[in-house]
This record gives C-alpha cells, structure tokens and sequence, in this order.
C-alpha cells in the first residue's frame, strides 16, 4: 500500500470538499433557515461560472477578481428573486408541509428558466478557459495550482461568512432566527428582511462557488443540478442550520469521495456518497453537528 | 382605417420577394420534403449533438434550399422543411419522438440522433416503419448484431476503430520501447464496447496494462484516477471519453503534471474547441477518428469554408464532416430515386458514394471503406497520422510536455 498515495489522494478530496462545503452553506442559509429547499441552487452557481467565464475571456478581467462581481450581482438576483415569489408564500403558508412543497414547486420552475435561458444566451457548447492549470509542488507531491487556489478562495469566503454571522447585528438575527423563530419574532427581528437577506447569500455564495469552479471544470448551462445534490447529501450530513456542520460535512465528503473512488471506480462515485449519508442518516439522524439532536422531546423547528 | 392592398399589387410583390430572395419561380407551388430528428438540446449529449450534427443538418438545408429546394426524382425540386424535437439526452424520450414523426407527424425521411446509444435505440424504431437512417454517430458492434435492415452506419466500428489504434501503438512500442499502458472508459455503450474491442488487441500485442478503470457520463472530477495511473508510470494513456470528461481528462492530466508519452482521448479531441481550449498544450495529443480539409476528396475543403462561413466556427476533425457526408448520400439518392423508401434502401445497399470523406460503401448497412484512423494535434491542425496510406502527417511520438 501506498501510503503517499493515499495522503496525497485525500488532500486532493479535501481540496474539492472545501469547494463542496461553500455550495453547501449557502444551500444551508435557505434551507436552515425558512424550510425553502432551492433545487434552483446549482443553477445560480452555473450563472456566477458563467459570469466569470464571460468576464475572463471578452474582458480579460481575472477570474479571482471577477468573484467580486459574481457574488455581488447573484446576491442582489437572489434578493430580488425571494421579494417576488417567495415573500407572499413565506407569508401566506400556515404548515411547513405546505411552505416546503409550495417552495419547491417555485424553485423547479426556476431550475428550469434559468438552466433554457442560459441554453438561450449561450448554447450546450462547453466553456473554459486555462486558468493556473500548472502542478504546484507542495510537499514532495503535486496538487493542480488552480485547485489550490481554489480551495483558499473557498476557505477566504467562508471565514468572511462566519465573521457575519458572528460579528453582525444582521448575522445575529440570522442565528437568532435559526435558534427560535418564534422568539425572534417577539424580539423584533424583521423577518421578511432577513429571509431575503439569506436567500441572496445563500445564492451569491452558490455563485461564487460557480466561479471558482469555472477555474477547474468546463461550464454548459447543465452543471447546476449534480451539485445541489451534493450540497443537500453534505447539508444532511452536517445538520439542517448548521453552518459549521456543513463545513465539516464538506471536507468529510470530499475525502470519502476521493478515497473510496481510489479504491473501486470513479463509477461508484455517487454509490459512495449515498452511503455516506444512508450511514449518517441510521446513526445521527439529525445530522452531524445539528444542535436540536442533544435536545430529545424537542422538534426540529424552524 | 388600414391599409388596402389590391390583389394585383400583392402578387406582384410577393413575386418580386420571391425573386429577391433568389428562389426560382414555382418553388411555391411545390409541397416540402418534410424530414424529421430529433437532436439533444439539453443534457449531456447536448455538447456533441451541438457540435457535430446540428450544424452540418442547417448547413445543408441551407444549402439545398438555396438551390431551389430538394430534388426529387420524377417531382423536380422541393423545399426542405425540417421537423425537430429536442430529446433532452433521455433514450426514451428520443424513442418516443421517433415514434411519433413517423406515425404522427408523418415525414418523408428521417435524419438521425446524436450518439451510440441514441442510434441504438431509435435505429430499431426506424427500421420497424422501413426509414432509412444514416447515422454519422454510432459506433458498436451489439447494433451491428442487430442487423437492422434500414440503419446505415458511416463510422468505422470499435474493432476496426481500436484495431487502428492497436496498429499505431504496436509501431510507437517497436520503435519507443513502450510497455505500459493506462486505459480508462465511459461506463456507456459507446466506452464499453470500445474498451471491449481495445483490451484484448492490446493483451495480444504484449502491453503490460497498468490501469483499466470505468468512469459515468457526467464525471466530474478525475484527478485522483489520474494521479493513480502516474504513480503506476503508465506510458501510455487512452482515455475512451465522452466530450466533458474528454476535456477533463486532458485539463486534469495536465494539472497533475502527468505527461505520458502517448496521451489519446475520443470523442472530442478532434473538435476545434480542444484546441483553442488548450492552445499550446494541445500539441501532440492523440484522438479517434480524424479528418481534416486536407484530405483529398472532392468537396472537402468547399464543406469547410462554408461551414465556417455559416457558423463562424470551424468543423469537428472527424464525425463533422461523416454527418455531411450522410446527408451528401441521402440528397443523391433522393435525387436518383425520390423518396420511395425501400427504393432509396436498394440504393443505399448497392452504391458507392463519393462524399467529403471519401468513398463510401455500405455492406450489411456499414460504411466498410473508411477504415479505423488515429489523428494528432499538430501545429493546429488535426492531422490523419494512422494508418499510413491516410495520413496527413507524421505522428510526433513521445508527446510534447504540456504548453
């Protein structure tokens, strides 16, 4: 047995698992938060790979420095986007039953607007552009740069998240309601404010996510929905609302992954990430890290 | 209120645009030949079907009509119109559409989808309701076996394809002193039976095999099976790819620093779009199939300058050019025949057509006078370097390291 191998292996899934991780948070700030499940998250992703791609190869504008539009701009879409068809739902919808099924009839119809539209404006032809794709010597081992830097990006997004959640005034509502909606509510917390401002992170973080992942895949206007099943198998793993288990439930992922398809065949791939999760779902089904899970007798509420 | 437009005056300018628009009196008067396909809009044969067919059907049609439409045996020339269906990539739903443009719709001829497992599974459908299909994009033996008596096949099959670059190997590990070769494929009909076909040539030829891994349509990430087949110093790599993952094996092969010295993907290397993705690190890669518009054959560099000129893109460097040539055949037996469709099926069987791509003949339904070809990356042009009395170049073996 190659032990270098191995380690070398694992690192590169845990690389991707950094990149899995970020898909995930953002999944999980919608999710977590008010039971809307977007299948549409992927989508939103394909359009920040997109807007890179785009803004990379017409305008040369480097694709490290493009996420700072693709964030921004898929941020105010997402915004946008929860204000017209999923305030007056949020509103109106008395059972979570009925708020979840409702919200994902929304969000496959925006699955598929967004995937014809940019079928429309683009075309199924594959896009890509070279981008650091050099090997990067790191400790006697080769890992491509672009996956390298990739991966900081991620890390650099995701720490710039925590530090809103925890530092903020908006990112403490945002826990606040996570924890107890009904008890923010009595605090004053803005509800419908909040709701849009974590759907729109929650889509600007897919976006950015897209626009790191430009550097390594090729983009079609297909590449949306293979991730948001990821993200939702890591946002399970990790604990619906937990942000920290989504992390971890990332990285976990991307390691399992990259080592189990070492071991049988890149075929098996998804085979591997079921029975992770079908593993995690027998022993915690709570997920994780999910908080409600130390509490027996109490429901899992949002 | 409004405007009234007198009989006289509208005949006469509808005449005047007709004449305008360069189509010869009377075209009106005749109904269209009516052909219908489906081709995928979505999914992931979208990438292929939008590279390799979709533009040689428009090209044509374009063509045709320009000349005043479809000649038609005994019936003089028709307008084309064309009948399509997006298949989203779903087997099924292409069966279906099949289904339904020759009971509903009703059309007078079919053109084919893209890919070998769409082929295998509307060519049955065609050949129940006696359509002629000419199929640039298949590639299998098991449809071979099935004998279907309208499905016409333009590319050469997995043995003759993977005997080719069995032949090629043989030669590069005589004169190299190569052994030791990674294989990787598809888990889809298409990378199953080419690995199939390829496996045991290159165990008799006495290669050392290193790796032999499957892969799904849609893989996303292949670097770790890459970095597996270097630590195992495998010499030579072939990679039976679907276009995505044709480009992901090359991008990821490169980002792994692994730098065989034979390196050959499939479907997809051969499409300008490799090319100007990799620029400089496209040099000396290897793919199947080839053809390029240096090849001897009469119409074959008109076909590509107006293939750029319609699309503002170049052709595919191989399967291109055999989708024009399908529809090359089908217009001239149309013309010689009509469209009486066992008539145009005798035609088929019992004629040599000179196309784009050479001479082509059809025996038990498939194309035998192309043989299997290897090409390469040169200098930007995809170069025919196998076999020898194809080629347009000299292979360059050991590859390049990456640009």
């Amino acid at each position: 047995m190659n032990l270098a191998l191995l380690l070398d292996v694992a690192a590169g899934g845990l690389l991707l698992g950094g990149l899995y991780a970020l898909i995930a948070v953002g999944l999980n700030l919608q999710y977590g938060l008010m039971r809307v499940l977007n299948v549409a998250h992927g989508e939103f992703l394909m359009i920040g790979g997109y807007v890179t791609y785009l803004l990379h190869v017409h305008a040369g504008v480097d694709p490290l420095v493009s996420l700072a539009a693709s964030g921004p701009v898929v941020f105010a879409a997402g915004v946008g986007v929860h204000t017209a068809l999923y305030r007056r739902l949020l509103r109106q919808e008395r059972t979570r039953e009925e708020l979840e099924a409702n919200s994902l009839l929304i969000s496959f119809g925006l699955l598929f607007i967004l995937q014809n539209g940019a079928l429309l404006l683009w075309s199924a032809d594959l896009r890509g552009y070279q981008y650091l794709d050099r090997p990067l010597r790191v400790l006697g081992t080769v890992f491509p740069a672009n996956r390298v830097v990739a991966f900081a990006m991620a890390a650099i997004v995701t720490a710039l998240l925590l530090l809103f959640l925890r530092r903020t005034l908006a990112g403490a509502a945002i826990r606040a309601l996570m924890q107890d909606p009904v008890g923010a509510r009595l605090m004053g917390i803005n509800v419908a404010r909040v709701h849009a401002l974590c759907f729109g992170l929650g889509v600007g973080l897919a976006a950015v996510s897209g626009s790191l992942l430009s550097m390594l895949f090729e983009l079609t206007p297909f590449v949306g929905l293979p991730y948001t099943i990821t993200a939702l198998v890591v946002i399970i793993l990790g604990g619906l609302g937990s942000v920290g288990g989504s992390l971890v439930g990332g990285l976990i992922l991307g390691v399992v992954e990259s080592l189990g398809v070492h071991f049988t065949a890149p075929d098996l791939r998804m085979v591997i990430s079921y029975a992770v999760l079908a593993l995690v779902l027998v022993l915690r089904p709570y997920g994780l890290f999910n908080p409600a899970a130390h509490r027996p007798g109490q429901s899992v509420q949002a | 209120m409004g405007m009234q437009i007198g009989r006289r005056r509208f005949l006469q300018v509808a005449a005047g645009s007709a004449a305008a628009m360069g189509l010869p009196r009377g075209t009106w008067a005749q109904s269209p030949v009516r052909i219908g396909f489906t081709l995928s809009a979505t999914g992931p044969y979208a990438v292929g079907a939008g590279i390799t067919q979709r533009p040689n059907y428009d090209l044509w049609v374009e063509q045709v009509n320009a000349k005043g439409g479809l000649a038609v045996a005994g019936q003089g020339r028709r307008p084309i119109q064309l009948v399509e269906h997006d298949d989203r990539s779903e087997i099924e739903t292409a069966v279906r559409l099949y289904e339904k443009l020759v009971t509903d719709d009703k059309v007078d001829l079919v053109l084919p989808p893209w890919g070998t497992a769409m082929n295998f599974a509307v060519g049955p459908v065609a050949s129940k309701h006696g359509y002629p299909l000419i199929a640039p994009t298949a590639a299998s033996l098991k449809l071979a076996e099935l004998n279907l008596p309208y499905f016409y096949g333009m590319l050469a099959q997995p043995d003759a394809m993977m005997g080719a670059l069995a032949g090629f190997l043989k030669d590069v590990k005589r004169a190299q002193r190569l052994n030791k070769v990674a294989v990787i494929h598809v888990s889809d009909l298409f990378g199953l039976e080419q690995q199939g076909a390829l496996m045991p040539l290159l165990k008799e030829a006495g290669f050392e095999i290193v790796e032999a891994k499957a892969y799904p349509l849609g893989v996303k990430d292949l670097t770790d099976v890459l970095k597996g087949i270097k630590a195992k110093g495998a010499e030579i790599f072939v990679g039976l790819t679907y276009p995505p993952d044709t480009i992901l094996a090359t991008t990821q092969a490169k980002a792994v620093d692994f730098n065989p010295t034979v390196f050959y993907t499939s479907v997809g290397t051969a499409f300008p779009f490799f090319r100007d993705r990799f620029k400089e690190s496209a040099e000396g890669v290897l793919g199947m199939g080839a053809w390029n518009p240096k090849v001897p054959y009469a119409g074959a560099k008109a076909y590509f300058d107006a293939h750029v000129a319609k699309h503002k893109k170049e052709p595919d460097r191989w399967a291109s050019a055999f989708a024009y040539a399908a529809l090359q055949i089908l217009e001239e037996t149309v013309g010689k025949i009509g469209l009486d469709r066992p008539k145009i099926k005798a035609h088929l069987d019992a004629t040599q057509f000179s196309t784009v791509v050479g001479p082509v003949r059809f025996t038990k339904g498939w194309n035998q006078a192309t043989p299997g070809m290897v090409g390469q990356w040169q200098k930007g042009e995809f170069e025919v370097i196998w076999p020898p009395e194809r080629a347009t170049a000299k292979a360059v073996v050991p590859k390049p390291a990456w640009g």
